[in-house]
């Protein structure tokens, strides 16, 4: 165990924010105050709690973009308020409520934007990773996620064989969660496992569970070590995803959901709180404080940026958002 | 001064812009000891080195983002496609991601990319190879479009792009890659992309509007129909498409009352109707005669000496300026 009890109990802080944040977004939605598709992380939280202990334990600084469903780690980069803020389309947000969570883009904050379409950021965190390294960067690589949808693109692999090539400082991150949209993983791929078509580029591509965010956290540690030292790398974690594609899609029509009357077995939350009861780290008293805080961390963030207006016309519309200097003065 | 053809021209900018801001990076295929597909790389790999010089893998799709990657991270990276057809590989690295950079930032991050699109016919390559780029992204906001088509235009406009902030498509026409010009022997100050219209020629009686190839087909047609019917006709380069001249476009047809435009890519949503709509739009009134345009037909370009069928000839673009007259 490369985790200390300290950054153990601080992961199970994230493991529960990760849940809450999931949670209310559902919430928020139905109730209409998110406008636009979110996709809930419901499921898959310690794919996030993992990569975010990863990332505070490294000591390596990382570039990454967000996934659909790594809310909690784009609220690591940017702060939880401004990225709410940023979910709720509100001016609080990091980028004026104008952007949305996922296209969020704060390069000093490490918040590279993701694309729509999916699949292709990976050739943009290489170019990413390929600055870092002409800068003469040593402790600082790009973080490079996507689902088992994206993986399938073709600029991926493309984007590995630049990486390869000159030798990047990049982790490739596969937060495998068993479907896209309404596609299962064996339709999608011949492979048991995605890391391995790391082996084509000749680059080291390892599985871990998912839904173990220790086992997530060490097999990321170990990657980002790999690409601060200029070997490019793969790591795939798998999961579960619990709920449709985005928040209010009926899953039923195309998955069997009877597993979802079963969830405690593959509750990774619930998991690792019985892992750190059993270690002696957790008792009864300090999960409903954890709980509480977070509850009460989120809901009191959500209302303090529902305080702010949505963007005006003349915010949205602002030629200077969009162009760097004077272009003709006109949208 | 001294006389250069436009690929010399552009070799040059790119030297001077790489001498100048060691940030100035080139990626693309074949750009390294071969100097690219069109030679227009020549010498930059001895120069400046592997650090500088990327050569890539057949990867448009990733290099594109790439690009993008290197300038978020504080570099100018210049972006080759081969042929600009090709950007359809590279769409979405320009259209969702560069374009966007500044916008999705609130203004925090700009993206200062060049993508250089080689387009036009004359190659007779067909279909994949001859395409005409502009319109693609012209309806992309975001963007940049800069079009030069002399030597010294293509040399200064060139490195205004690539010391410009945002995202730029830098077109220009392969056909003219030999054609000689004269070009100053030193810059002193880069152009700005904004009223980048070029005056070529004073006339009162015709706007003529066109770049690349239709542009020098017209300035001779021009000259034929001066003479001929003693008429005098203006003729405007805009030189950059995006962020467009347009004072220096009405100004000249409240003059003349007269317009005419021509480009090579295909007149259905062509450039050429963005250009008769903002004259409709605020020269009504000084319209003696409804506008004229001749541009690419509205056909897939066959491969071989066929494709002269669809590009405009200067024959063509005659008679397109005696009926602008007419």
């Amino acid at each position: 165990m490369r985790f200390s009890n300290e950054e153990l109990l601080d992961m199970y802080d994230d493991i529960v924010l990760a849940r809450v944040l999931g949670e209310k977004i559902v919430e928020y939605i139905f109730s209409g105050k998110i406008a636009g598709s979110i996709h809930p992380c419901l499921g898959q939280e310690a794919v996030s709690a993992g990569l975010i202990a990863a990332f505070k334990k490294s000591g390596i600084k990382n570039y990454g973009t967000g996934t659909h469903r790594s809310q909690t780690v784009m609220a690591y980069r940017v702060g939880l308020k401004n990225f709410i803020g940023e979910l709720l389309c509100r001016t609080g947000g990091e980028n004026g409520g104008i952007s949305g969570e996922y296209h969020l883009t704060n390069v000093e904050k490490t918040m590279i934007p993701a694309t729509g379409a999916l699949g292709g950021t990976w050739g943009l965190l290489a170019g990413v990773a390929w600055a870092l390294k002409a800068g003469g960067k040593t402790r600082e690589i790009a973080f490079a996620p996507y689902g088992d949808g994206a993986v399938s693109q073709g600029s991926t692999y493309e984007a590995m064989n630049i990486a390869a090539l000159y030798q990047l400082p990049i982790l490739f991150f596969i937060e495998n969660n068993g479907i896209a949209m309404s596609t299962p993983v064996n339709k999608q791929s011949p492979l048991e496992n995605l890391a391995d078509r790391a082996s084509a580029f000749n680059m080291q591509g390892v599985t871990v569970d998912g839904n173990d965010p220790i086992a997530v956290a060490e097999a990321v540690l170990e990657g980002m070590e790999l690409a601060a030292n200029f070997v490019p790398n793969v790591v795939e974690a798998k999961t579960v995803r619990w709920e449709g594609h985005y928040v209010g899609d009926d899953q039923s029509l195309y998955r069997d959901v009877s597993f979802r009357k079963h969830l405690d077995d593959i509750d990774p939350v619930l998991h690792f709180t019985e892992k750190l009861k059993g270690m002696g780290l957790l008792d009864e008293e300090t999960v409903v404080r954890v709980l509480a805080e977070k509850t009460a961390l989120v809901e009191s963030t959500f209302d303090e940026q529902l305080q702010f207006g949505l963007p005006t016309r003349e915010q949205a519309l602002d030629y200077n958002r969009i162009y760097s200097n004077e272009a003709g003065g006109e949208l | 001064m001294s006389q250069m053809s436009l690929g010399r021209a552009f070799n040059l900018a790119m030297r001077e812009e790489m001498t100048r801001d060691e940030k100035v990076i080139c990626i693309g295929e074949d750009i390294g000891v071969k100097g690219g597909c069109w030679f227009t790389f020549s010498g930059l790999y001895g120069l400046f080195g592997d650090k500088r010089v990327l050569e890539m893998p057949m990867t448009e799709s990733a290099y594109t983002y790439f690009g993008v990657g290197t300038a978020l991270m504080g570099y100018r990276p210049i972006v080759e496609f081969m042929f600009a057809d090709f950007a359809t590989l590279g769409f979405e690295g320009i259209v969702d991601m560069a374009a966007k950079i500044r916008y999705n930032s609130g203004g925090k991050n700009s993206c200062p990319i060049t993508f250089v699109m080689p387009q036009g016919g004359g190659g007779k390559n067909g279909c994949h190879h001859s395409q005409s780029v502009e319109s693609w992204f012209a309806n992309v906001p975001g963007v940049k479009i800069v079009a030069p088509t002399a030597p010294a235009d293509i040399r200064a406009y060139y490195r205004a792009s690539i010391q410009d902030d945002d995202p730029v498509v830098f077109i220009f026409h392969r056909a003219l890659l030999g054609v000689q010009g004269e070009v100053p022997d030193a810059i002193e100050e880069v152009p700005a992309l904004k009223n980048a219209g070029k005056l070529v020629k004073e006339g009162k009686d015709l706007t003529i509007v066109g770049y690349h190839r239709p542009l020098l087909f017209a300035q001779a047609a021009a000259a034929e129909v001066e003479t001929e019917t003693g008429k005098s006709i203006e003729i405007i380069d805009p030189r950059v498409l995006c962020p467009f001249d347009k004072e220096l476009l009405f100004t000249s047809v409240r003059k003349t009352g007269r317009l005419f435009v021509t480009h090579e890519a295909p007149e259905r949503g062509g450039f050429s109707a963005q250009i008769v709509s903002w004259v409709a739009e605020n020269c009504q009134s000084d319209l003696k005669a409804a506008p004229v345009r001749v541009c690419g037909k509205n056909s897939i370009i066959p491969f071989g000496d066929a494709e002269d069928f669809v590009y405009p000839s200067k024959e063509e673009i005659k008679a397109g300026i005696l009926k602008a007259l007419a």
